[in-house]
C-alpha cells in the first residue's frame, strides 16, 4: 500500500479524491478515513446504500411477530378469563407487539452495524495508529489502469 | 484560525471537562451522594418494616412513589425528542444539547425504574412482572397496563441506552487520542476500534438514522402507556381519553425544562458558550412554551369535560381538585405550568438565561405537582363519600424521593466528568 495522503482541510481532501478517481484508480482500492461523516465521499466513491437497513426491517418484523405470538400463545396455554376480556385480546397485545417491534428493530440494527462494519475490531482497539482530525486517503497497491 | 486548529479546539474544549474536578464539583458530588445514601437507607428501612412506614392509607394507595415514577419517565422524554426527533427534522441546534439530553434520558429512566420496585413493598419479588416460563405454567396478564409498562419502559431504556452509546462511538475514538492511562484503555475498548473509514461512516449513518426512527414513536408511546396505568381504571379524574396526549405533552414539557436546568450550569461551569449559544437556548425555550400551551389546553379540556358532562363523580373529582384540601398544590401547578411559561412569549426573556433557568425550575416543580395532584386527589375522593380519605407523606417517602433526585444528579455529575458532554464529531461536521 502506498503511504497515506493526509489532508487538514476537507476541500483539499475531496479534490484529491476526485482527482484519483479521474485518474482511473478503481474505487475498491481507495480507502478514506475522516474525523466525521463526509457525504461527498459517498458521491465520489459510490458503494451502494448500507445494508444495515435490512437488519432494521428483519428485526422489526420479527419483533412484531414475536410480540403477537408470545402474548397469544401464552394466553391460550392457560385460558383464564380476567376482567371479562377475551382470552386473545388483540388491542392490549398490540402494545406489547409494538414495544417488541421497536426493541428488536433497534437491537438488530445495532447488531447489523457491528457486523457490517466489522466492529469491535481488536486490531483497531490495540492499534496506536491515529490520524486525529486529518482526512486521509489510502490507496492499496495494484496496477493503475 | 485554520480549520485544523478549529477541529483541535473542539477536542480541547469538550474534553477540558475531564480535567481534575474543582471544589464546587466535589461538593456537589458529595451532597448528591449523601442524598443517595439517605434514600437508600430509608428504602432498606421500608423493606425491613413493610409499606406501613409509607404514608399510604385507604383509599390513597398510590402516592409519591408513583408520582416520582411518572415524573422521571416524563423527564426522559425530552431527551429522545431532542436526540431523535430533532435529528429527523435536521434541526442543527440539536447538536448542542443532544448528548446532555440523551444522558438525561438514560439516567432518568434508571431512577424511574426504581420506583415501581420501591412501591411494590415486597421489592424482591419484582420479577413476577417479567414473563418467564415457570413450573406453574402461569404467565403474566398481558391485558394489564402494569405489564405494558414493563415492556414500554424496558424497551425505552434499552433503545435509549443503545442510542446514547452509538452516538458516542466516534467520540470515544477521538477522545482516546487526548487522554492517557486507564482512561485511554477504557475509551479504546468503548470505541470498539473505530477508525472512521468510509465503510464505518456509511453504516453508521444508516444505523443512526434508523435508531432515530425507532426512538421517535417511543416519544409518543411510552408516556401514553404510562398514562393508561391511570386511564384504564374507572377512577374519576383518571378515566379519560385525553390522558395519553396530555401526558405526552407534559412529559416533553417537563423534560425540556430539565434539559435547561442541566445545561445552563453545564455551559457556565465548562465554558461552552461557543457551542451552546443563546440562540440554541431560545430554540429550546420555544419548545418549552409550545408544550406549556398544550398542557394548559389539556387542563382546560379536563375541567371542561367534567363540568359539561353529566357525571356527578367526575364533577366532584374536579371540584375537589380545584377547591379541596390539595387546592394550593393545584393552583401552584397551574401557576408554574401554565402562567409562568407565558412570559417566554417575550423574546427578551427567552434570551435571558438566568430567567430561563428560573422558569425551568418552576416548571419542574409544577410538573411534579401535576402528577401528585392527579394521583392523590383522584384516589382520595372517588365514588363513595364513606371511603373518602386523605394522604400525608411520611419522612420515609420524602427521603426516598429526595434520594432519587440525588441519584439523578449524582449520575449526571459523574457523566460530565467522564464522558464527552457534546457530540465532538457532529460539531466538527457543522464547523
Amino acid at each position: 500500500m502506498a503511504g497515506p495522503m493526509v489532508f487538514e482541510e476537507k476541500e483539499k481532501f475531496l479534490e484529491r479524491l476526485r482527482g484519483l478517481v479521474r485518474e482511473g484508480v478503481p474505487g475498491e482500492r481507495i480507502r478514506v478515513i475522516t474525523p466525521f461523516g463526509v457525504p461527498e465521499v459517498e458521491e465520489i466513491l459510490p458503494r451502494g446504500r448500507s445494508k444495515v437497513r435490512f437488519f432494521a426491517l428483519v428485526g422489526a418484523a420479527s419483533g412484531t411477530v414475536t410480540g403477537f405470538a408470545f402474548t397469544i400463545l401464552t394466553s391460550l396455554s392457560w385460558p383464564l378469563i380476567v376482567g371479562g376480556k377475551p382470552i386473545v385480546s388483540l388491542p392490549p397485545f398490540l402494545i406489547i407487539a409494538f414495544a417488541l417491534t421497536i426493541l428488536f428493530g433497534a437491537l438488530s440494527t445495532f447488531a447489523g452495524f457491528l457486523l457490517l462494519s466489522r466492529l469491535p475490531s481488536l486490531r483497531g482497539i490495540r492499534s496506536g495508529e491515529e490520524f486525529g482530525n486529518a482526512f486521509v486517503i489510502l490507496v492499496e497497491d495494484g496496477e493503475r489502469q | 484560525m485554520g480549520i485544523a486548529d478549529r477541529y483541535a479546539k473542539v477536542d480541547r474544549d469538550v474534553l477540558a471537562a475531564m480535567k481534575r474536578p474543582g471544589r464546587v464539583y466535589l461538593a456537589g458530588l458529595a451532597f448528591t451522594a449523601t442524598l443517595v445514601v439517605i434514600g437508600g437507607a430509608l428504602w432498606a428501612y421500608q423493606v425491613r418494616s413493610g409499606l406501613g412506614v409509607a404514608g399510604y392509607t385507604h383509599p390513597v394507595n398510590w402516592a409519591i412513589y408513583i408520582t416520582n415514577f411518572v415524573f422521571w419517565v416524563g423527564i426522559a422524554h425530552s431527551g429522545t425528542l431532542i436526540s431523535a426527533v430533532l435529528y429527523l427534522f435536521r434541526a442543527r441546534y440539536r447538536t448542542s444539547f443532544n448528548r446532555a439530553a440523551e444522558a438525561m434520558t438514560v439516567f432518568a429512566l434508571m431512577v424511574a425504574g426504581l420506583f415501581p420496585l420501591i412501591h411494590l413493598g415486597r421489592s424482591w419479588v419484582f420479577y413476577y412482572l417479567i414473563p418467564y416460563p415457570t413450573q406453574r405454567q402461569l404467565w403474566v396478564n398481558f391485558r394489564s397496563p402494569l405489564i405494558w409498562d414493563v415492556f414500554a419502559v424496558g424497551t425505552y431504556f434499552t433503545v435509549s441506552l443503545v442510542f446514547f452509546y452509538v452516538g458516542m462511538i466516534p467520540d470515544f475514538a477521538a477522545a482516546k487520542q487526548h487522554v492517557a492511562g486507564i482512561r485511554k484503555k477504557i475509551f479504546s475498548v468503548l470505541s470498539l476500534g473505530w477508525k472512521g473509514t468510509e465503510k464505518e461512516w456509511r453504516h453508521y449513518g444508516m444505523l443512526y438514522l434508523f435508531l432515530a426512527a425507532f426512538a421517535t414513536p417511543l416519544v409518543a408511546s411510552v408516556h401514553s402507556v404510562v398514562s393508561w396505568d391511570f386511564a384504564m381504571s374507572i377512577v374519576p379524574g383518571w378515566h379519560t381519553t385525553i390522558f395519553a396526549p396530555y401526558f405526552v405533552a407534559g412529559a416533553i414539557f417537563s423534560g425540556t425544562a430539565m434539559v435547561i436546568t442541566l445545561v445552563v450550569p453545564l455551559r457556565k461551569a465548562m465554558n461552552l458558550h461557543e457551542y451552546i449559544t443563546d440562540d440554541h437556548f431560545e430554540s429550546i425555550a420555544k419548545i418549552l412554551l409550545f408544550t406549556s400551551l398544550i398542557v394548559s389546553y389539556a387542563y382546560i379540556v379536563e375541567f371542561g369535560l367534567a363540568s359539561y358532562g353529566e357525571n356527578a363523580f367526575e364533577k366532584e373529582a374536579f371540584r375537589y381538585r380545584a377547591l379541596g384540601e390539595f387546592r394550593y398544590l393545584t393552583w401552584a401547578m397551574i401557576f408554574c405550568n401554565s402562567l409562568v411559561p407565558l412570559t417566554l412569549f417575550a423574546r427578551r426573556l427567552r434570551r435571558n438565561i438566568t430567567f430561563l433557568l428560573v422558569v425551568s425550575l418552576l416548571v419542574n416543580v409544577g410538573m411534579w405537582l401535576e402528577r401528585f395532584v392527579i394521583i392523590v386527589t383522584s384516589l382520595a375522593h372517588d365514588f363513595d363519600p364513606y371511603v373518602w380519605g386523605t394522604y400525608r407523606p411520611t419522612y420515609v417517602e420524602v427521603g426516598i424521593s429526595l434520594g432519587s433526585f440525588g441519584l439523578f444528579f449524582m449520575l449526571y455529575l459523574l457523566f460530565v466528568k467522564n464522558l464527552p458532554v457534546l457530540s465532538i464529531s457532529e460539531i466538527k461536521e457543522h464547523l
